[in-house]
């Protein structure tokens, strides 16, 4: 049992930033009807992104002092004497770095919904009206096209990038375990879950949400009825890239800058599949439960088969739900 | 007007090369490839082995993608699945004289693959279109993950990947590319012809119809489960073929060869090349391998082949790539064979109009 429950709330942890990343990928087929499959190469630009604003911008000789390291004096007052490891000292080193960590998250998130503008405007806008088969290749190739400029652009190795939350280890009891966390994957987990609530109270009820479900619903008739499809369109492709960004600079703070960031969109494309690829709840659903069941094999049988779990899980869930957990079945007429 | 196109009785009009045209460049082309090893420089004929394998995986992906309807992300796993059975029946049936291994070893090495591809193809029968993609995607994912585990490295090497035998056919021993040039060349002719023959019989004309509106097949009397699952299994037989020829051409193999990029190039040169006709692998791949090395040769050249530059070719080609893709789908959906067939059928009608 006490494994258990740190591996269930690794688990979790993990299964929130899934749900992060899912969200993009759901938005984008209920409004659009195309499945994105270069959507884990859109987060790591946002990670890429988020490593140009937060460390290579500050480290630059015309950059300002305060924006490398925040230190006011009030700041060095308080550092004196503290110990190595005290959570109040990590959650200072945390605040000398906020000026960075916000120009990264501002840059990532503005950068990237920019990119989703310009790849929806450019790519995806002329095949309206065409085959699925079409978009969705299109998004294939698009794969290449992002992959290849990345590696073109962000020649250097990547270095540490700044944790978004103080680091601090975190320990306490639950049902008579010791659990160890560390307080920058709470904070993470938190923000994605906001993040994720956020779109999809806004989905609900807000006019912009109520026409991207109006879209999903009949494109046709959403034209008629005075929706703008085509401004649905890149606002659903910019609230991706823009998810995209955060859960990119979530990813790279944990594991870390590299072009594998893309094949991390795979297993949660594996995931919105499972969870059906027009329900928000679904996907939160299988992104929990993969989540919960990586860190169970991870526990049982090793990293490295953690892997393939979100592959295997799909093809069991598509083989006796063919729609996923919550998808709704596809009425076809001949 | 037609014209151009005079057919006197059915067997002239059943023929496969039903026009001067077409005899024209089909024959050309023979002629060609025949030719091609005795001018062509060694890294010529390297370039056309690795064409000739991958374009029989393409077909097999056309069988599957341009003829049945189903899209499939993940057929570089039966690339893997054909190169890997080769390396490892030659392995198992060391006994056996050299001059028949292949004929024991290929024909096994198609079949388990075509086995692996009705058991990958069984989700096919309740999901289509992306939700295919994706579990054919994952398929792949899980069989190049099984093959780099330590559990089976004493079979497949694992992720430092295997060294693979050398084909003796007959007491014939194809040690240089040269001799594997013939052996891809022939192989690769009779598989697209294959190809165009089974789109001829009952078995492909039900696949066409399974294409264009799975449901009406159905009505019509077609059994999906027999049909998809068929169309399937013969794709990922071509892929077994295609893998066991690589396996053959290559002095060992990796895990990595057979990853995400290969399933990518092979839809990918489908698509350039038109997908559901024959000709059109035939057209993409020779696209989808000759740009990126213009493109590498003329980078070289362009920049006095400098070191410095040499590392932003793979970027660009990966670019170009995606580019050309893109801008197929969106400017000729129908792929090259569709740019090719205009203009053969405006040299037919000369001087008339062209339409």
């Amino acid at each position: 049992m006490g494994q258990f429950t740190q591996f269930a709330i690794n688990g979790l942890m993990s299964g929130a930033i899934y749900a992060l990343i899912a969200v993009g990928i759901v938005s984008v087929y209920k409004a659009t009807k195309v499945v994105n499959f270069a959507h884990g190469y859109l987060i790591m630009f946002g990670a890429y992104f988020y490593f140009t604003f937060a460390v290579i911008i500050p480290g630059q000789e015309w950059a300002p002092e305060w924006l490398a390291s925040w230190k006011p004096s009030w700041m060095l007052e308080m550092r004196k004497g503290l110990g190595m490891f005290s959570p109040l000292g990590a959650v200072l080193d945390w605040m000398a770095n906020i000026p960075r960590i916000l120009l990264g998250l501002v840059g990532a998130v503005s950068c990237n919904a920019i990119l989703g503008r310009v790849v929806e405007r450019t790519l995806m806008r002329p095949l309206m009206g065409q085959s699925v088969f079409a978009m969705i290749m299109v998004t294939v190739g698009l794969i290449s096209i992002l992959s290849g400029s990345a590696s073109l652009i962000w020649t250097a190795d990547a270095a540490f990038v700044p944790h978004i939350a103080p680091n601090t280890p975190i320990r306490f009891e639950l049902f008579g375990t010791m659990i160890f966390l560390f307080g920058a994957d709470i904070v993470n987990m938190l923000i994605a879950l906001l993040i994720f609530g956020g779109i999809v109270t806004m989905v609900k009820f807000t006019k912009a949400g109520i026409a991207i479900r109006a879209t999903a619903e009949d494109q046709s008739t959403a034209y008629s009825m005075g929706i703008s499809v085509p401004k649905v369109f890149s606002n659903a492709w910019v609230l991706a890239s823009t998810t995209g960004a955060v859960a990119g600079a979530i990813l790279a703070t944990r594991n870390g800058i590299s072009p594998s960031l893309g094949l991390f969109g795979f297993s949660v494309l594996a995931i919105v599949l499972m969870g059906g690829l027009d329900s928000y709840v679904g996907c939160f659903i299988a992104a929990m439960s993969v989540g919960v069941l990586e860190a169970m094999t991870q526990w049982k049988m090793g990293g490295e088969w953690a892997a393939i779990v979100p592959y295997v899980a799909v093809l069991v869930v598509i083989i006796f739900r063919p729609h996923g957990l919550m998808g709704q079945k596809e009425v076809e007429r001949i | 007007m037609i014209n151009g196109n005079l057919k006197a009785d059915y067997s002239a009009d059943e023929r496969i090369l039903n026009n001067r045209n077409k005899q024209f460049f089909v024959y050309g082309s023979m002629f060609f490839l025949t030719l091609f090893p005795v001018f062509a420089d060694d890294y010529a004929v390297l370039m056309a082995c690795k064409m000739g394998i991958l374009l029989i995986a393409v077909i097999g992906v056309n069988v599957l993608t341009g003829y049945t309807g189903l899209i499939s992300l993940g057929h570089g796993a039966f690339i893997a699945i054909g190169a890997y059975s080769t390396v490892i029946f030659s392995n198992l049936f060391d006994g056996l004289p050299t001059g028949i291994l292949p004929f024991v070893v290929v024909p096994l090495a198609i079949s388990v693959s075509a086995i692996i591809g009705i058991i990958v193809g069984l989700p096919s029968l309740r999901v289509k279109g992306l939700y295919l993609a994706v579990a054919t995607l994952a398929a792949s994912f899980i069989v190049k993950f099984l093959i780099e585990q330590d559990l089976f490295s004493p079979w497949t090497g694992g992720i430092v990947g295997i060294d693979t035998p050398v084909p003796n056919i007959l007491g014939w021993e194809l040690d240089t590319k040269r001799e594997m040039y013939v052996l891809i060349t022939v192989l690769a002719i009779c598989t697209m012809l294959a190809a165009q023959n089974l789109f001829r019989t009952r078995v492909g004309r039900a696949f066409i119809a399974i294409r264009d509106r799975d449901y009406s097949a159905e009505i019509l009397g077609i059994s999906l489960l027999r049909y998809k699952l068929m169309s399937f299994a013969i794709s990922a037989g071509y892929c077994g073929l295609s893998g066991a020829l690589g396996a053959y051409f290559y002095a060992r193999i990796l895990p990595d060869q057979f990853g995400l990029n290969l399933s990518l190039e092979l839809v990918a040169a489908l698509i350039v090349g038109g997908m559901g006709r024959t000709l059109g692998p035939f057209f993409g791949v020779i696209i989808i391998m000759l740009v990126p090395e213009l493109i590498k040769i003329s980078m070289s050249s362009a920049t006095g082949g400098s070191l410095d530059w040499a590392r932003y070719t793979a970027p660009v080609q990966e670019i170009v790539f995606g580019l050309l893709l893109v801008f197929f789908l969106l400017k000729e959906p129908l792929g090259i064979n569709q740019i090719t067939d205009r203009m053969l059928r405006a040299i037919n009608r000369w001087p008339f109009a062209r339409g």
